[in-house]
C-alpha cells in the first residue's frame, strides 16, 4: 500500500485552499466595521506654552491730510502729483480766484467812499459843535433866546451820531476787504505737514465744493496696521505686545513690530476686536496703503503644564474631551482646556495628568466600544 | 461513505479553483457594486455626521445648505444661540469648487467653519494628521482624498491657504472631498467677485449720478464699501442641550425666527431620499442586473460541470447509487464553487476594488453575510437545472443499450 | 440451486401499448448456475439489449419470472420496490469499457459499492483490497484510474462487479476492444472468478475470439432464446 498519492493531493488542496481561507479571514476581520480602528497615541506632556494671537489687517497711515479749498471754486493749477514728497508749508496748488480781484477792487472803492462819508460827517459835526458853542456864549451875554441854544445843541448831537455811523460803516467795509484779501491767500493749497501725496482727486478746471479734498497727503513716517482679531481668539490682547507682521506682497518673511493700542471700540457687526500694530522699522520701499497684512501677536509664555495637541480634542455627547487609553482600553475623558498656541498645542487645566496616553489621530470616529490598534502613522498619510 | 463531491473537486482542483476565481471576480464586482451603493448613502450620512450638528437653520423655504442654496445673515446665530435648548450655534458656509494647488486642481467642497475651538459645530470631528485650524485666516484642513499634504499651499479664489491638518471620510453628499477653511475667508471666497467684476461694478456705481454727487463728498465711497461687504452665511449649525428635543427647539426657531430648520432625520431624508436617490437607484439596478447575470453564469458553470460527468453519473446510477447521493454530489460542488467564488470575490472587493475605485466603497459585514447567503441560494438554485439533467440520465446508457 | 445463480422463465417484454406495441422479448428462458460462465449471443435487433436491461434490473419485464439465487425477483408483473438496491446488492456489472469513476482511486472505485450499500468505509475498503488481491492488481490500490494500463483497468472493473458478491454478473461485451490474447485472458479471469466467488456470469458478446470458450451459449433471435452447447475450449 502506498498512501503517498492521496497525501500529495491533500497537500495540494491545503496549499491551494489554506492561503485563500486565511486571506479571506484576514479580509473579513481586518477590514470594514469589524476591524479595529487604527489610532496614533501621544502622551500628555508638561511644557511651557507660548500662546499667540493671529489677525489680519490693512496697512494704513496714522495721519492722513485731506487738503481742499474752503469755498466752492475751480482748481486753477496743481503743483504735485501722487507719490511726491512735500514739505510742511509747501504750496501744492491753487484755486482759480475767478472774480475775486474785481470784488476786492469794488470793496476798496467802497472803503474810500466810506472814508469820504466819515469826512463829510466829521465836517458837519465840527460845524454843529462850533455853532453850539457860539450860541452858548450869546446866551450868557443874554443876546439870544434859550430856545435857539437848545436847537443848536440838538443839531450838534445829531452830527456826532452821523459821524459815528459813518465810522462804523467804514470799519465794516474795511473788514470785508480784509476778508476778501484773506480769501485770496486761501486760494493756495498748502501742505500742513511734511508727507507723501497719496491721491489727487481733481485736476485743474474741475469745480470743487467746499470741504471736498483735492489732494490727499499721508505721513509716511507713521504707518500702522489696522488689525482685526476675532473676538473669540483675542484673549490677552493688550498694547505693547510684540507682533510679527507679514505683508501680503512679502510672502512669509515676517517683520517685527508691536501692538500700539487696542481700540476701545470693537466691531460689533463682524465680531472682531480692532488694534493698531506698528512696525519697529518701516519697510523700504513703503508698502502700499491698504495692503493686506497678517499679524501674529506673541503673548507672554505660560509656565509648564499638561499640554495636548488640539487634534486630540473631540466633542462627545456635548462635552469636550479626549479619548484616553489605559491598558489598551478606550475611554472618553472630559477635559477643561486652557490657552492654546498657534501650533495647535492646548493647555489642559483639568481632566488629564502628565504622561496619560491619549489618542491623537484615528482613521474613523471613535466610540467607547471601538477596538483600536495603535500605529505609528495612519495609512495614506505621507510622513 | 466517502464524499464523491469532495473527491471530484480534489481530482480536478485546478479547474475548480480557476472556475471559482472567475466566478469570484464576478461576485467581487457584484459585492463592490453593493459597496458603491452603500458608499453613496454613507457619503450623505458622513456629511451630516461630520458637521456635528443637531439642527440646520437655513433660509426660509429652502432645503439648504447642501441640497439647495441658502443664505442668511451672519448675525442670525446670535439670536438663535439665545433660545432655550440651544447649546451651541455656529455659522457655516459650503460651496463646491475647484481648489488649486500648484499645477493641479481638485474638485472639493469648501466648508467655512466658525472661529472657535475643536468641537464647534462644523469643525472636522477627527483628524488623521496635522492639527486643527488655530489661526482665524488662511489655514486649511483638507480631506486626505484630495491628495493634498501637510504644508501644501492651496489657492481658493485669490488667497493662499496652508494645509495644517488632514481628515478622512469628510466628503460632500456627492463624494467630493472637503476642505475646511475659516468662516471669514470662506464668506469672502464664496461671494467674492473676480477683480474685473469688482472694478466694473465700481465704475458702474461711480457713473451713477445718484451715488456720485459732488455736493455729498464720501457718498460714493460709502456705497462701494457697502457693495463689497458680505454679511451672509449658508446655514447655522445648532447643537442641542442634553434633555431637549430637537424637534421642539426646531419648532421654536421656525416660529420665532421665521427660518427653515431641518433636523437630522429631515436632512437625511433630503440627502439620501432626494439628492442621491437617482444615482443610488441606478447603482441598485446595476446590482440587481449583476446578481442576475452572476446567477445565470453560476447555473451555466454547474450545468457544464455536470454534463462533463454524465457518463460517470450513468455508471453510478447503474451500480445502484441513490438519487440523493447524486444530488448531493452536484449540490455540494455548487456550494463549494460558490464558497470559493465568494471568498475570492470578497477578497477582490476588499483588497482590489475598494482601494482603486474612485468612489467610496463601503463593504459592510452584514452585506457580506447577505451576499454569502445569496451566493449559496443562487448556487443551489442554479444546480437544480444540472440536477434535473443528471436525474434524467438513463442508467442503461452505461450498458450497451 | 443453492442460493446463487440465476434462472428466468418465460420472460416477456412489451414496449408501448395497443396497435403500436412491440414485443421485444417473447418468452426467454435461461438458467445459469454458480461458477458457470455462459455466453449470450445475438444480432442487433434481436432483443439482446432488452434482455440485458431486464437481467440488469434497469427495466422491469412485462411478464415471466426471474429468480436470483433462491429469491424470486419478478413473477408475472410484480413491481420491484427498489431496482437500484437490487442492482447494487444482487447484480454485478462489467462493461465494454472499464467505466471507472475517474476521481476515485482504485480502492474506492471498488469499495464504492459496499459503501453505497451502507457498509463502513474500512470494511468496504477491506473487501475491495481482498478482491484486488484476487485479481492481482493490489499493488495499484492507491492509483487513480487514469494511471492504470487498459488491462489493469479491466481487472479493477471486474473487481467492482464482484465486490458485493452478487449471485449474477452481467458482462457486456467485456472483450470488444481487446486483442485475442488479452480477450482470452479476461475470459480466463471471469472463469476463475465465477468459481472462486460462486457466481453466475453471463457474457453478452459477439466476439468470435471468445465464443468457443463457453460451455453453454444462449442465442437470442426475435425475442426468443435458444440454448446450445459450446465448444468449451480449454483456455487455461
Amino acid at each position: 500500500m502506498k498512501p503517498f498519492p492521496v497525501h500529495k493531493r491533500t497537500l495540494v488542496m491545503l496549499a491551494g485552499f489554506l492561503p485563500l481561507i486565511a486571506l479571506f479571514v484576514y479580509v473579513a476581520v481586518r477590514s470594514g466595521a469589524l476591524a479595529p480602528v487604527p489610532v496614533t497615541v501621544a502622551r500628555v506632556e508638561s511644557r511651557p506654552i507660548a500662546p499667540a494671537l493671529f489677525g489680519i489687517g490693512t496697512v494704513e497711515a496714522r495721519y492722513t491730510y485731506r487738503i481742499g479749498p474752503t469755498f466752492t471754486g475751480r482748481v486753477k493749477h496743481l503743483e504735485v502729483d501722487v507719490g511726491d514728497r512735500v514739505e510742511a508749508g509747501q504750496i501744492l496748488g491753487a484755486m482759480d480766484p475767478i472774480d475775486l480781484a474785481e470784488r476786492i477792487r469794488a470793496q476798496e472803492a467802497a472803503v474810500q467812499r466810506a472814508a469820504a462819508q466819515v469826512n463829510e460827517a466829521r465836517a458837519r459835526h465840527d460845524y454843529a459843535l462850533a455853532q453850539a458853542r457860539r450860541y452858548q456864549q450869546l446866551l450868557e451875554a443874554r443876546t439870544t433866546s434859550e430856545e435857539i441854544v437848545l436847537t443848536k445843541e440838538n443839531e450838534q448831537q445829531a452830527a456826532e451820531a452821523g459821524l459815528n455811523a459813518a465810522r462804523g460803516e467804514a470799519a465794516r467795509v474795511r473788514a470785508e476787504l480784509a476778508a476778501l484779501v484773506a480769501q485770496r491767500k486761501n486760494l493756495d493749497l498748502v501742505a500742513p505737514a511734511a508727507g507723501l501725496v497719496t491721491a489727487r482727486h481733481a485736476d485743474p478746471g474741475v469745480t470743487i465744493v467746499a470741504g471736498q479734498a483735492v489732494i490727499e497727503l499721508i505721513d509716511p513716517a507713521h504707518l500702522w496696521v489696522n488689525v482685526r482679531f476675532d473676538q473669540i481668539n483675542a484673549r490677552g490682547l493688550t498694547a505693547d505686545l510684540p507682533a510679527r507682521i507679514v505683508l501680503r506682497s512679502q510672502g512669509v518673511e515676517p517683520r517685527n513690530g508691536r501692538i500700539m493700542r487696542v481700540e476701545p471700540l470693537a466691531d460689533a457687526v463682524t465680531e472682531e476686536t480692532l488694534a493698531k500694530a506698528v512696525f519697529d522699522a518701516l519697510p523700504e520701499p513703503l508698502p502700499p496703503i491698504g495692503e493686506l497684512a497678517e499679524v501674529t501677536v506673541d503673548l507672554p509664555p505660560l509656565a509648564a503644564g499638561p499640554v495636548i495637541p488640539n487634534a486630540a480634542i473631540q466633542r462627545v455627547d456635548g462635552r469636550l474631551g479626549v479619548w484616553r487609553l489605559s491598558d489598551g482600553d478606550l475611554g472618553f475623558t472630559p477635559v477643561t482646556l486652557g490657552v492654546a498656541d498657534l501650533d495647535g498645542q492646548v493647555q489642559v487645566r483639568d481632566g488629564l495628568e502628565v504622561d496619560d496616553e491619549i489618542s491623537v489621530y484615528s482613521a474613523r470616529v471613535l466610540h467607547s466600544r471601538s477596538r483600536v490598534r495603535v500605529v505609528e502613522q495612519l495609512t495614506g498619510v505621507k510622513p | 461513505m466517502i464524499s464523491l463531491a469532495g473527491r471530484d473537486i480534489m481530482h480536478s482542483l485546478g479547474k475548480f479553483v480557476f472556475t471559482g476565481m472567475g466566478l469570484g471576480l464576478l461576485i467581487g464586482i457584484t459585492l463592490s457594486m453593493a459597496g458603491i451603493y452603500r458608499g453613496l448613502v454613507d457619503d450623505g450620512k458622513a456629511l451630516l455626521d461630520n458637521s456635528g450638528a443637531d439642527l440646520w437653520v437655513v433660509q426660509q423655504d429652502t432645503l439648504g445648505p447642501y441640497a439647495e442654496s441658502s443664505s442668511i445673515y451672519d448675525d442670525v446665530w446670535r439670536s438663535i444661540r439665545g433660545l432655550p435648548g440651544v447649546a451651541r450655534a455656529a455659522n457655516a458656509t459650503y460651496f463646491t469648487m475647484q481648489v488649486r494647488q500648484g499645477e493641479r486642481d481638485v474638485r472639493a467642497m469648501v466648508a467655512g467653519i466658525a472661529a472657535g475651538a475643536p468641537g464647534t459645530p462644523g469643525w472636522p470631528p477627527y483628524l488623521v494628521a496635522g492639527r486643527q485650524i488655530t489661526r482665524g485666516h488662511y489655514e486649511a484642513v483638507a480631506d486626505i482624498a484630495t491628495g493634498f499634504e501637510l504644508g501644501d499651499r492651496l489657492r481658493i479664489r485669490r488667497n493662499l491657504y496652508t494645509v495644517v491638518g488632514l481628515t478622512r471620510r469628510m466628503v460632500s453628499s456627492g463624494g467630493d472631498p472637503m476642505v475646511f477653511i475659516p468662516l471669514k475667508d470662506a464668506q469672502e471666497a464664496q461671494f467674492l467677485k473676480d477683480n474685473d467684476a469688482i472694478r466694473q461694478q465700481r465704475q458702474r456705481t461711480a457713473e451713477n449720478p445718484a451715488f456720485n454727487r459732488p455736493q455729498v463728498p464720501g457718498l460714493l465711497e460709502a456705497v462701494i464699501a457697502s457693495q463689497s461687504t458680505n454679511p451672509y452665511v449658508n446655514a447655522v449649525l445648532v447643537q442641542i442641550e442634553p434633555g431637549h428635543e430637537a424637534e421642539e427647539v426646531a419648532q421654536a426657531i421656525r416660529r420665532w425666527k421665521r427660518l427653515t430648520v431641518h433636523t437630522r432625520s429631515q436632512m437625511e431624508e433630503i440627502l439620501v431620499g432626494k439628492m442621491i436617490a437617482t444615482s443610488a437607484r441606478q447603482i441598485f439596478m446595476f446590482l440587481v442586473i449583476l446578481s442576475l447575470v452572476s446567477a445565470a453564469i453560476v447555473a451555466f458553470i454547474i450545468y457544464t460541470l455536470t454534463l462533463g460527468k454524465i457518463r460517470e453519473i450513468a455508471v453510478l446510477k447503474l451500480i445502484g447509487t441513490r438519487n440523493r447521493t447524486i444530488v448531493g454530489l452536484i449540490m455540494q460542488q455548487a456550494v463549494v464553487l460558490g464558497a470559493i467564488g465568494f471568498m475570492v470575490g470578497k477578497i477582490t472587493a476588499t483588497l482590489v476594488m475598494a482601494p482603486i475605485f474612485p468612489k467610496y466603497v463601503l463593504l459592510q459585514p452584514l452585506d457580506s453575510v447577505i451576499g454569502f447567503g445569496a451566493v449559496m441560494v443562487i448556487c443551489l438554485l442554479a444546480s437544480i437545472v444540472a440536477i434535473r439533467a443528471a436525474l434524467k440520465v438513463d442508467p442503461a446508457e452505461a450498458i450497451g443499450g | 440451486m443453492d442460493g446463487r445463480g440465476i434462472r428466468i422463465e418465460g420472460l416477456k417484454k412489451r414496449y408501448g401499448r395497443g396497435d403500436t406495441a412491440v414485443d421485444a422479448l417473447k418468452g426467454v428462458d435461461m438458467e445459469v448456475g454458480q461458477g458457470e460462465v455462459v455466453g449470450l449471443v445475438g444480432p442487433s435487433g434481436s432483443g439482446k439489449s432488452t434482455l440485458l436491461k431486464c437481467l440488469g434490473a434497469v427495466i422491469e419485464p412485462t411478464a415471466g419470472r426471474m429468480i436470483l439465487g433462491d429469491e424470486t425477483i419478478y413473477d408475472d408483473g410484480w413491481k420491484v420496490a427498489d431496482l437500484r438496491a437490487l442492482r447494487r446488492d444482487r447484480i454485478g456489472f462489467i462493461f465494454q469499457a472499464p467505466y471507472l469513476i475517474p476521481f476515485l482511486d482504485v480502492t474506492d472505485n471498488v469499495a464504492l459499492l459496499p459503501m453505497l450499500a451502507g457498509r463502513p468505509n474500512p470494511e468496504a475498503r477491506r473487501m475491495a483490497i481482498e478482491l484486488l488481491a484476487a485479481l492481482e492488481v493490489e499493488h495499484r490500490a492507491r492509483a487513480m484510474p487514469s494511471q492504470l494500463s487498459g488491462g489493469e483497468q479491466q481487472r479493477v472493473a471486474i473487481a467492482r462487479g464482484l465486490v458485493n458478491r452478487p449471485p449474477v454478473i452481467l458482462a457486456d461485451e467485456p472483450t470488444a476492444p481487446l486483442d485475442s490474447e488479452r480477450a482470452l485472458a479476461v475470459i480466463r479471469i471471469l472463469n476463475d472468478m465465477a468459481r472462486q466467488f460462486e457466481t453466475a456470469i453471463i457474457v453478452v458478446t459477439h466476439d468470435e475470439k471468445i465464443i468457443p470458450t463457453f460451455k453453454r451459449i444462449y442465442h437470442i433471435r426475435d425475442g426468443v432464446t435458444y440454448e446450445e452447447a459450446g465448444e468449451g475450449r480449454d483456455i487455461a
